[in-house]
């Protein structure tokens, strides 16, 4: 009879995990208008295909991993399709199923973007990188994040500010930059007496990015930044730095 | 008789016809009662066209069910980092990457050691570092490679993706009271048990310039970590 209390506990755990285990989420269901669509075994153009669904039949979109999707027919089987592939289905009221895709036209106008940089500034060797939010095709808020390592000092900058782009159609797209930010330099403990310092920047640079391929970009920029120091006079910081970058 | 006949036959004519007028009566009472609305309606057509169904019914809002991506993978990893002159020790760290295409992805990776002695230091019986000076931190940018994708089989029934990849990046070190500016290269092997989960075994060198021994000169600090990375 002791045992019966716990038996109760178990059975309403069961009871309350069934909701959890079962997978109540709803799926996207796509139709084949092509010939048919092929299923990989897996995410990659190597892998190969082991089934194919017919020309209005249905499958449910269950993930996404870059450039493929993975699948379940109506008969249970699940696969990799490519994206190209993908192109060729339709929603259940007959419109195309569109997705976010990497190519020339998402380099034109997207949401976000990330990439990561090389450089110099104000001599030291510079390492960076950056997120954006675009507002629209052309002007777009910006975050970036950087350290310094140099002979005389080290050091960290961050910077946020507006990025304006003149033809994003252009596979060669020049931008302009203007935004402020902070610089915390370490100095080596070599000097004299060393103090590490925090101060206000204001910035304003410009660059190009050129269209590589699917979602990435070079991106080149010069920034002039102005850090505006306990001192008499004002201190001018060049950074120049180049980078790889994509979009999403 | 005859006469008998003709009264028989000119009643039953009458009560039919009556019957047949009665109907026609009722009939057109019918008719008068459906025509009207419809002359009702024939005068309402004028301005807007007649009802036949009431479209009572509330739009349903269709919501069309978002598609998961699994392109941005966190992870840890654990490994032996043998620093330069300082000996070989464990290292653990994190990493965040984003997986751009099937090909490429990008990767962040933090890292930290702690390094031992050198063997002069051994054999001198002095110390060169102090004990915060021996934490060894780097962090990196990395660009990623995917190259030979392949299948793991366990058994008949289970098949797991598979993928070798490079990586090159730069990134700071932080050792010896200094951060200094580094260049990482390596690889790995990842299996992905499931969709959202991967197991990662993974070599890579990071190659920094240190004066820390009286010459400048390139080191070399080797890792090897076995990690384990969740896909979001």
């Amino acid at each position: 009879m002791q045992r019966l209390p716990s038996a109760r506990c178990l059975l309403l755990v069961l009871l309350l995990a069934i909701p959890a285990l079962c997978d109540a989420r709803e799926y996207l269901q796509v139709f084949v208008v092509a010939p048919y669509l092929e299923l990989h075994t897996g995410p990659g153009r190597g892998y190969p295909v082991f089934n194919v669904v017919d020309r209005d039949g249905s499958v449910d979109v269950l993930v996404r991993y870059t450039e493929w999707f993975k699948v379940r027919t109506e008969r249970g089987v699940v696969g990799w399709v490519a994206e190209g592939d993908m192109l060729h289905t339709v929603l259940a009221d007959g419109s195309a199923f569109t997705f976010n895709r990497g190519d020339r036209a998402g380099f034109t106008s997207h949401r976000f973007e990330m990439g990561m940089f090389a450089g110099t500034y104000g001599g030291a060797t510079l390492i960076s990188a950056y997120t954006s939010l675009s507002f629209n095709s052309q002007l777009a808020a910006e975050v970036s994040v950087g350290q310094f390592l140099g002979n005389a000092s080290n050091g960290v900058v961050a910077d946020v500010g507006l990025t304006h782009v003149f033809m994003p159609e252009w596979r060669w797209s020049p931008f302009v930059m203007l935004g402020t930010g902070l610089v915390h330099t370490e100095p080596k403990a070599t000097l004299v007496e060393p103090v590490n310092r925090t101060e206000q920047t204001a910035y304003v640079g410009g660059g190009v990015r050129y269209y590589l391929t699917r979602r990435f970009f070079l991106r080149a920029e010069y920034k002039s930044h102005v850090v505006f120091t306990k001192l008499n006079s004002n201190e001018v910081v060049d950074e120049w730095k180049l980078g790889f970058a994509f979009f999403f | 008789m005859e006469t008998g006949i003709r009264v028989l036959l000119l009643s039953a004519a009458f009560v039919l016809g009556g019957c047949a007028s009665i109907h026609h009566l009722f009939h057109r009472h019918d008719d008068a009662a459906a025509q009207a609305p419809n002359d009702a309606a024939a005068e309402e057509g004028n301005d807007h066209p007649p009802r036949v169904i009431d479209p009572d019914v509330e739009r349903r809002k269709i919501t069309v069910p978002k598609i998961r991506s699994h392109n941005v993978e966190f992870g840890v990893q654990y490994g032996a980092l043998s620093i330069e002159n300082f000996g070989t020790n464990p290292v653990y760290g994190f990493t965040a990457a984003y997986h751009v295409s099937e090909d490429f992805f990008f990767q962040g990776a933090f890292g930290r050691s702690q390094a031992g002695r050198t063997s002069f230091e051994t054999l001198s019986n002095i110390n060169l570092l102090t004990p915060s000076e021996r934490y060894f931190t780097y962090y990196d940018l990395a660009l990623g490679y995917n190259f030979l994708p392949g299948e793991v089989f366990l058994g008949r029934k289970t098949a797991m993706t598979s993928a070798f990849y490079l990586l090159g990046g730069i990134g700071s070190t932080d050792f010896a009271g200094d951060s200094k500016f580094t260049v990482s290269f390596g690889g790995g092997y990842r299996v992905l048990p499931t969709d959202w989960m991967a197991v990662h075994i993974g070599v890579e060198d990071r190659v920094f310039q240190s004066s820390l021994l009286g010459v400048d000169k390139l080191t070399n600090n080797l890792e090897a970590t076995i990690g384990a990375s969740v896909f979001f």
